[in-house]
C-alpha cells in the first residue's frame, strides 16, 4: 500500500513541486499550507512522513517540529525539514527553546536547505520510507 | 495589555532590520512572535498594454522579499523567538487586516504613509485608514535622523500625551504593560489658548494649576505600577506643542490615543494624533479608540 506523506509549506509553487515528485516516486501526497492546518492534517491523517518548511504563517515550522517531538503519539513520524532556513539557524533556536522552554528535542531526520533537485528529494523520501 | 505578537509591514526601503531590532525590547514585556508583511503593489505587477501581467516581475520582487525575510526570521529564531511571513501582491490596508484577522497580533508595526498630499485628501493616508479600521494599536514607525538612524531605544523616553478621552484612559492601561520596557515616561496635556481667554492671571493659574494636578495623579498611577513618569502642561496648539516638548525632552517615540472622529471630518479637518502619525518626525505609538464612524 502506497505511504502518505504531508506536505507542510506555504509556497504554492514549493507545494506543487514536491507533491509531483512524490506522486512521481507512488507516494500518495497531502498537503497543508501553514503550521496549524499542518498540525490539523498530521492528527487527522496520520502521516507516514512529513515535509516540513519553517517560515510559514500561522504557527512556524520550528513550533509544529517541537509540538510533534514532544507529543508521545505523534514522536514517532519521520521529519523531514525543506526550507531556506540555515541548519545551524534551526538547531541555534532548538538549543535556545531547550533552554527556554525545558526539555530536549531531537535533532530532525533529515535536513534539506531549499533549493534542491528532484532527485535528491526523492533520495531523502524514499531513505525514511523505502 | 501584554505584546505577545507583533506584526511587522515592511516595504523595505522604509523599515528594516535595524528597526525590527529596536523593537525587540518587547521581549521584555512579552514579545514571543513577530510576522513579517511585505505587500506588493499589484500596479507594480498589473497588466500592461503590450507585456501583460508581469509574472517576471512578480517572482522577481516575492523572491527578493523571501530572501529578506529568511535572514531576519534566521536572527529571531536563534533569539528562540516564534516568526511568520506573507508576502502578498494585493493593497496594503485591505492585506494588512486580512493578516490580522489570521494572526490576531496586539500590535501593528508600519512605516511613514508614501501617499500623495492629494491622494491623502481623498482616501486618507495609510495610518489614518488602518487606525480607522482596526482595534489593534500601530506603532507609526519614523527615522528621526536625517541619516536615518534608528534610535537603539525605542521605549527609553517616551512621551504620552493626554487629552483625557476615553482613549487616553485606555491607552494608559496599555502603557502599564510596557513597564519592563519603559525607562522614563513624560506625560504632557496641552491647554488651547482658548481655555486661557481670562484677563484675570489667577483664573488662568487656575488652569494650569488643576491639569497639573491630574498630571500628576496620573505619575503617581504610573509610578504604582513601576513605570517612572513626569509631568509636563503646555498651552497653544496641540500639534506643534506635543512635537515641542517632546523635542526638549528628546523623546525616543509620541504616544497617542488616536482621534474618536467620525472619517469624513477626519480627512477634511484633521485631528492631532492624525498630523502627528503623518508628520512628526518622531515613531508614533497611537492606541485606537471606539469606532465612531
Amino acid at each position: 500500500m502506497s505511504k502518505k506523506v504531508l506536505v507542510v509549506d506555504d509556497d504554492p509553487d514549493v507545494r506543487s513541486f514536491v507533491v509531483t515528485v512524490l506522486e512521481e516516486n507512488q507516494y500518495i501526497p497531502l498537503v497543508a499550507q501553514d503550521g496549524v492546518e499542518g498540525l490539523e492534517m498530521i492528527q487527522k491523517e496520520q502521516p507516514d512522513l512529513v515535509i516540513l518548511d519553517v517560515l510559514m504563517p500561522r504557527g512556524s515550522g520550528i513550533r509544529l517540529y517541537r509540538t510533534l517531538k514532544t507529543d508521545e503519539k505523534l514522536n514517532q513520524i519521520p521529519i523531514i525539514m525543506f526550507t531556506g532556513i540555515t541548519l545551524r539557524s534551526f538547531l541555534k533556536s532548538q538549543k535556545v527553546l531547550n533552554e527556554f522552554k525545558g526539555g530536549e528535542v531531537p535533532e530532525p531526520d533529515i535536513y534539506l536547505e531549499k533549493p534542491v533537485e528532484p532527485e535528491e528529494l526523492a533520495a531523502a523520501v524514499n531513505k525514511k520510507l523505502g | 495589555m501584554k505584546i505577545r505578537k507583533l506584526l511587522f509591514v515592511t516595504k523595505f526601503e522604509d523599515l528594516c532590520y535595524d528597526a525590527l531590532n529596536s523593537l525587540l525590547e518587547l521581549r521584555k514585556a512579552s514579545l514571543e512572535h513577530v510576522v513579517f508583511l511585505n505587500v506588493i503593489e499589484r500596479d507594480k505587477v498589473a497588466m500592461q498594454r503590450g507585456t501583460g501581467y508581469l509574472k517576471e516581475e512578480e517572482v522577481k520582487l516575492k523572491e527578493t522579499a523571501n530572501i529578506r525575510f529568511i535572514d531576519w526570521a534566521e536572527n529571531l529564531f536563534e533569539m528562540g523567538m516564534e516568526v511568520g511571513a506573507y508576502i502578498e501582491v494585493s493593497t496594503l490596508i485591505p492585506e494588512i487586516l486580512k493578516v490580522v484577522e489570521k494572526e490576531s497580533p496586539d500590535l501593528i508595526v508600519i512605516g511613514r504613509s508614501h501617499k500623495g498630499t492629494l491622494e491623502q485628501l481623498y482616501s486618507g493616508s495609510d495610518v489614518t485608514e488602518l487606525t480607522r479600521r482596526t482595534q489593534v494599536p500601530v506603532l507609526v514607525f519614523k527615522h528621526m535622523m536625517e541619516d536615518n538612524i534608528v534610535p537603539e531605544k525605542l521605549f527609553a523616553r517616551p512621551l504620552f500625551a493626554t487629552n483625557w478621552s476615553e482613549t487616553s484612559i485606555k491607552t494608559i492601561e496599555y502603557i502599564k504593560g510596557l513597564k519592563n520596557v519603559v525607562g522614563e515616561i513624560h506625560i504632557i496635556h496641552v491647554v488651547k489658548d482658548s481655555a486661557l481667554k481670562s484677563t484675570d492671571t489667577h483664573e488662568v493659574q487656575k488652569v494650569r494649576k488643576v491639569e497639573r494636578k491630574r498630571l500628576d495623579d496620573l505619575c503617581d498611577e504610573l509610578e504604582e505600577a513601576g513605570i517612572k513618569a513626569r509631568s509636563h502642561v503646555y498651552v497653544g496648539d496641540p500639534q506643534k506643542e506635543i512635537e515641542k516638548a517632546a523635542k526638549e525632552y528628546q523623546a525616543t517615540m509620541v504616544i497617542l490615543g488616536s482621534s474618536e472622529k467620525a472619517a469624513i471630518l477626519e480627512r477634511w479637518m484633521g485631528s492631532v494624533s492624525k498630523n502627528i502619525a503623518d508628520n512628526s518626525i518622531f515613531p508614533c505609538f497611537l492606541i485606537p479608540g471606539k469606532k465612531n464612524t
